[in-house]
């Protein structure tokens, strides 16, 4: 068994819903795997929200709920003394709060910054996947359920944002959404096997919107876009919408796109766009060919 | 040392506590077992769909265990340190309202004082010397809900009632009404079954000044986010019209258009014109239901009196929305199955709080009218009501007459209030200051389109003028107009005598000369149902907002912490004292009145007393066959209205109009206000008395929107809720002080010098609020958007008008109605200007914290505001109140 949370940033609102119940478990209360968690400062769960786009014709927002992703083989591990974290057979990673007094490396180490410094205490802290409450017969016991017994965050998620479950078990719910989407592990995580998975958490996306020679004030319907990348080989094609909208998602990062716009009986367009951040890349007003 | 669940239901939704030895130690969702029903299942489009087996509660309401122990809990009764009692009620001090500190005072010195001044004032002026206003929810349960006890109390008292202005419905109350009736339902649309409908029908979701996942379906929580991403799993495109790209938007949007704040009448003008002009409106539908369409088509098309054609590009000038983008919008609505709505019932969104109000509720619901409303996948429908109900199972909301402990027959009698003097909320400091105020309407019209022009005038004829104010729950700084009036009227010696009673030390109610401490709802019982707000009432069920129809048995899940008592408790002892104790109470205790909600309702023929209050809730299911009655669908197909919440009007076929059709020329306006320049017969696009066109705009260019909260419910949790600081769209807490997010357009904010992060001022000549500035492209470029409804009230001269920084953005907002003749608020219709802040940063100087004097002065041992919000305070109450219980279980033992 390996116990483990998938994230789904396209389903996540942002209703912080999930942020409020792990406060709510773990501030104020200290258990034998954790210490309490300070009452500001602290956010096992972290709702990390960023605006996509350069122009307000064209913004999204990614909404990443971000905990500690309880690596295979995490990197706070290998810089802690005296064994002071430890994975348990279940695959949830703890910090155990007497052994890590002093050890601000363990916080330091990790790549995405989900353990936090506790200055008062003197110890690393962070997500336990509630594994205190999951170890606890006497939690939700009165439901007779295990199936109920889920990490406080994912209980109060409403959104199918967080999923809770087996990893080993292709026929857990979790398994079969982390199937059924894309895969992106954070940037710092990428290539460690992680027990918590990042789903379509996005990448950059580039957009456009054609337009008739502008007099005519109307917008193309059917154009066809085509973004090359030179340095990979790679295409993506899209056609615009009954907006005159085009949009494609899900870019490589940092690469320079060629983009090229044609209608039949105009003069097709070309520009480029260097994908260091979500791109609009303007109002094109057709030329007649 | 087992953890007992109790339930609660809350603005934010239902919530199961968990308590340990006396203190909550948790709070989650209800998850629902087995031995509940089966949730109802919708097949469209190949798929089935289903709810999920636990009702979802909003963030908000997983803190109430926080808002219980919070730092601002008003602990004592407490007296103003200056206030005198004075025989003739001169020379109280009352300029120092605002700026004095308290002193503890004993229940029966505080309870006392009030009594002996309520009989000193009425026997002086008369009843109608007594006022007194609620905010509105800042509890839920029908037992304390503001029209069951506090309406009891004070209809036999005798007070001069103040009426509510209808705050979220605005341009729908005072418009709609006159296009397509509803005047019950205060200008909303009803969405029976449209859940069903959309799932099946519908292909294009207009979402239009709407932002669900912020408003959440008023009281539901989060139960509806997961409908609206089945729609988009089926395709289903969703264009949001907002000047602000709101967090439902941004997240959900095919497309958003940012139109300048109050041109939104304009752009469905053009939407109209693009739809006459190209003939694609449902011509045969307008035909048989639309009365003088073409008078208001020829006026589209610039043949009415000002000949001007409301083209795409006209509406381009006004709205900044390109035209080309205004006929592909126009094309897609017209070409495809379309839903959609302003706000989470079909009317609400901010847009409907402006100077334009009325006049676009009335051309939006016209445009969807000429799609025609009412068939398969065409109608408002907002996306956030009209799941499956069970219509037999009866069980009141607050708003029913029926299920108000006031009224019978929850009550053996019914309390009659005495006065008619009122007085209307927005101008209750007006009213006060200057003596006098009139104004037309009864505030919540929902008995009659008649009762939008009754007349009335303070002081009534023959009444004498309001002498004591009995301020009760929530914060007006935070919701109501230009709300620096408010600070000049508590500060007038016109008030001899202002009592505030509320859980939380509120910006209010800190202008009180006695305040009077309420536990929460966690301290105390009641009884409620999630989301309900009256079958019979202006919203009617309003619970197909959720996936679950449950009813809570509120137990108390802990004794009222420190001195406080629960409203039921304290009106009876000032009634008591005042000669009508029995009368006001029946001999009836909170939990005997509980039992009489589920007597008088259909919920005793489902489940017994014992096994409710044991279970804690009970969930009506759907049956698996269930009645369907689609909204407006009888309308369209032309059958008598079989939609539960009608009325005789729709028994013939007909609207609650004049002529029982859709009016594009009002023959209600015509009759009643025919010379009405804000609200015309015929609804058009009108500059905003504060807006671009104003010779104000030269000095105070941007407009402010203040929609209703993402991370708040009314003012009841920012104040009180330290964790949602952290959140940083919402706050950012500086030197022990939050300070509200303010959102500005990038381009403007490099004009402004502005950095993301700065210390931006909001200011025009009604004062100034020190905001957070958060540079976005998601604002429109002459948009300020900051959330509105802040329970943080902080100016840094307490008790003076001078710059707040709690982020009391309503302190900007025009006092000025909507008309003349139409008494709405316009909220978003402010402009003003900002400027990067250079000044000092004050240093933790939150008014709350003036209660450590009072807390300490009872227990040298207490602990700080500052303590419990940053350090161990929290769990120090925590330990205190678990070793006092404890204390005492062992004694009872």
């Amino acid at each position: 068994m390996r116990l483990g949370i998938a994230v789904d940033s396209r389903m996540c609102m942002a209703c912080y819903c999930c942020f409020t119940a792990c406060k709510d478990e773990h501030c104020g209360y200290a258990s034998k795997l954790s210490a309490a968690q300070p009452m500001m400062g602290q956010y096992w769960i972290d709702v990390r929200e960023w605006e996509r786009g350069d122009d307000s014709r064209h913004i999204k927002t990614a909404t990443v709920p971000t905990l500690c992703a309880h690596c295979q083989d995490p990197a706070c591990a290998k810089v802690a003394k005296n064994g002071a974290v430890y994975k348990r057979p279940d695959g949830i990673v703890i910090i155990d709060p007497e052994k890590s007094k002093g050890q601000k490396a363990i916080a330091d180490a990790c790549p995405i910054g989900a353990v936090y410094w506790n200055e008062e205490y003197q110890i690393p802290q962070k997500c336990t996947m509630c594994a205190e409450l999951l170890d606890d017969p006497e939690y939700l016991a009165y439901m007779g359920d295990p199936k109920f017994k889920v990490p406080r965050c994912v209980e109060a998620c409403p959104n199918h944002a967080l999923y809770f479950g087996d990893l080993d078990d292709p026929n857990s719910e979790i398994s079969k959404a982390i199937a059924e989407n894309r895969v992106t592990p954070l940037e710092p995580l990428a290539g460690k096997e992680t027990n918590v998975k990042w789903l379509n958490v996005p990448t950059v996306f580039l957009a456009g919107t054609v337009y008739y020679p502008k007099e005519t004030e109307e917008v193309v319907i059917g154009a066809k876009v085509k973004l090359t990348c030179k340095e990979t080989g790679e295409t993506w094609e899209a056609e615009t919408n009954y907006f005159g909208d085009w949009e494609v998602e899900f870019l490589p990062k940092n690469k320079n796109i060629d983009v090229e716009i044609t209608f039949k009986g105009y003069k097709p367009v070309k520009c480029s766009a260097h994908t260091d951040i979500d791109h609009y890349t303007g109002m094109t007003y057709l030329e007649k060919a | 040392m087992a953890e007992k669940i109790t339930h609660s239901v809350c603005v934010g939704g239902p919530i199961a506590i968990h308590t340990v030895d006396g203190v909550i130690r948790r709070i989650r969702p209800i998850v629902l077992d087995d031995n509940d029903p089966k949730g109802w299942v919708i097949k469209a489009r190949g798929k089935e769909f289903t709810p999920d087996r636990k009702v979802k509660p909003a963030f908000i309401a997983l803190t109430e265990k926080n808002r219980a122990y919070s730092y601002d809990r008003i602990r004592y009764p407490m007296i103003r340190e200056d206030f005198v009692e004075t025989p003739d009620g001169k020379n109280r001090n009352a300029e120092n309202r605002g700026k004095s500190g308290y002193r503890r005072a004993t229940w029966d010195e505080a309870l006392d004082l009030v009594a002996r001044e309520i009989k000193r004032l009425q026997a002086t002026y008369g009843k109608e010397t007594v006022t007194a206003c609620t905010g509105s929810h800042h509890s839920w349960g029908l037992v304390g809900y503001k029209l069951s006890t506090f309406a009891r109390f004070f209809r036999m008292l005798g007070y001069t009632e103040i009426k509510d202005n209808p705050d979220s419905w605005e341009g729908f109350t005072w418009g709609a009404p006159h296009t397509y009736g509803y005047y019950w339902r205060l200008g909303g649309t009803e969405a029976f079954d449209l859940l069903e409908d959309g799932l099946q029908n519908v292909e294009t979701m207009i979402m239009w000044s709407h932002d669900p996942d912020t408003t959440r379906g008023g009281y539901a929580g989060s139960e509806s986010t997961l409908w609206r991403h089945w729609l988009n799993d089926l395709g289903v495109q969703f264009i949001y019209i907002d000047p602000y790209n709101n967090f439902s938007s941004v997240k959900q949007a095919d497309k958003w258009f940012g139109p300048r704040p109050g041109t939104d009448a304009a752009l469905c003008e053009a939407i109209a014109y693009v739809w006459i002009t190209e003939g694609s409106y449902d011509k045969d539908y307008i035909a048989k239901h639309a009365h003088r369409f073409d008078e208001w088509a020829d006026y589209i098309l610039g043949k009415g009196v000002d000949k001007t054609a409301k083209t795409p590009k006209y509406a381009e000038a006004e709205t900044g929305i390109p035209a080309a983008d205004i006929k592909a919008l126009a094309r897609r609505w017209a070409s495809t199955k379309t839903m959609g709505g302003s706000g989470m019932r079909g009317g609400f969104g901010g847009v409907c709080r402006t100077a334009n109000g009325t006049e676009f509720a009335r051309l939006m619901i016209q445009l969807f009218v000429m799609q025609g409303m009412g068939k398969p996948g065409q109608n408002i429908w907002a996306g956030t009501t009209g799941a499956p109900m069970d219509y037999n199972f009866w069980f009141g909301g607050y708003s029913d007459p029926l299920s108000q402990i006031a009224n019978q027959p929850i009550a053996d009698k019914t309390a009659v209030n005495c006065v008619i003097q009122k007085l209307y909320r927005p101008n209750v400091p007006d009213a006060i200051l200057d003596g006098h105020y009139e104004w037309y309407g009864e505030g919540f019209c929902g008995g009659g389109i008649d009762l939008e022009f009754t007349e009335h005038i303070y002081p009534e004829p023959g009444y004498n003028k309001v002498h004591m104010f009995w301020r009760y729950g929530g914060c007006f700084m935070g919701t109501m107009l230009d709300t620096n009036k408010w600070v000049k009227m508590y500060k007038s010696p016109e008030l001899e005598f202002v009592v505030n009673q509320d859980i939380h030390f509120h910006g209010e109610a800190r202008f009180a000369d006695v305040i009077l401490p309420a536990c929460t709802n966690l301290e105390r019982y009641d009884i409620g149902e999630l989301c309900n707000s009256g079958n019979g009432g202006y919203q009617s069920h309003s619970q197909t907002g959720n996936s679950w129809q449950i009813v809570i048995f509120q137990d108390k899940a802990i004794e009222p912490l420190w001195e406080s008592r629960s409203d039921y408790w304290i009106f009876a002892q000032v009634a008591e004292r005042l000669g009508f104790g029995q009368e006001f109470s029946e001999g009836r205790t909170e939990l005997d009145w509980c039992k009489r909600f589920w007597e008088k309702s259909d919920l005793c023929e489902k489940i017994s007393w014992e096994d409710f209050t044991k279970k804690g809730y009970y969930v009506a299911g759907v049956p698996e066959e269930w009645e369907r009655h689609f909204g407006f669908r009888w309308f369209a197909e032309g059958y008598p209205c079989d939609t539960p919440n009608h009325k005789p009007c729709q028994e013939e076929g007909k609207l609650g109009t004049f002529t029982g059709k859709f009016e594009f020329v009002s023959e209600s306006l015509l009759y009643w206000a025919p010379n009405d320049e804000a609200r015309t017969p015929i609804a058009t696009y009108k500059h905003s008395w504060e807006g671009h066109h104003s010779i104000k705009a030269r000095k105070y260019p941007f407009h402010l929107i203040t929609p209703h909260p993402r991370f708040d419910y009314h003012t009841q949790h920012n104040e009180s809720t330290p964790w949602f600081w952290e959140i940083p769209e919402n706050r950012v807490y500086i030197n022990g002080n939050p300070y509200l997010v303010a959102r500005i357009h990038p381009k403007k904010a490099a004009e402004k010098g502005i950095k993301d992060g700065d210390m931006m001022l909001l200011f025009n000549e009604r004062g100034s609020v020190l905001c957070v500035a958060r540079v976005t492209y998601r604002v429109e470029e002459n948009t300020i958007h900051a959330y509105g409804s802040s329970g943080i009230y902080n100016p840094v001269d307490p008790g003076e008008t001078s710059m707040d920084i709690g982020g009391c953005v309503n302190i900007l907002s025009p006092g000025r109605l909507i008309g003349d003749m139409v008494p709405g608020m316009a909220p978003n219709s402010t402009l003003l200007d900002v400027c990067k802040y250079e000044g000092p940063i004050p240093d933790s100087q939150c008014f709350e914290y003036k209660l450590d004097a009072v807390a300490k002065d009872a227990d040298p041992d207490a602990e700080s505001c500052k303590e419990i919000i940053e350090g161990h305070g929290f769990e120090k109450i925590q330990a205190k109140v678990r070793a006092s219980y404890l204390k005492k279980g062992a004694a009872a033992r």
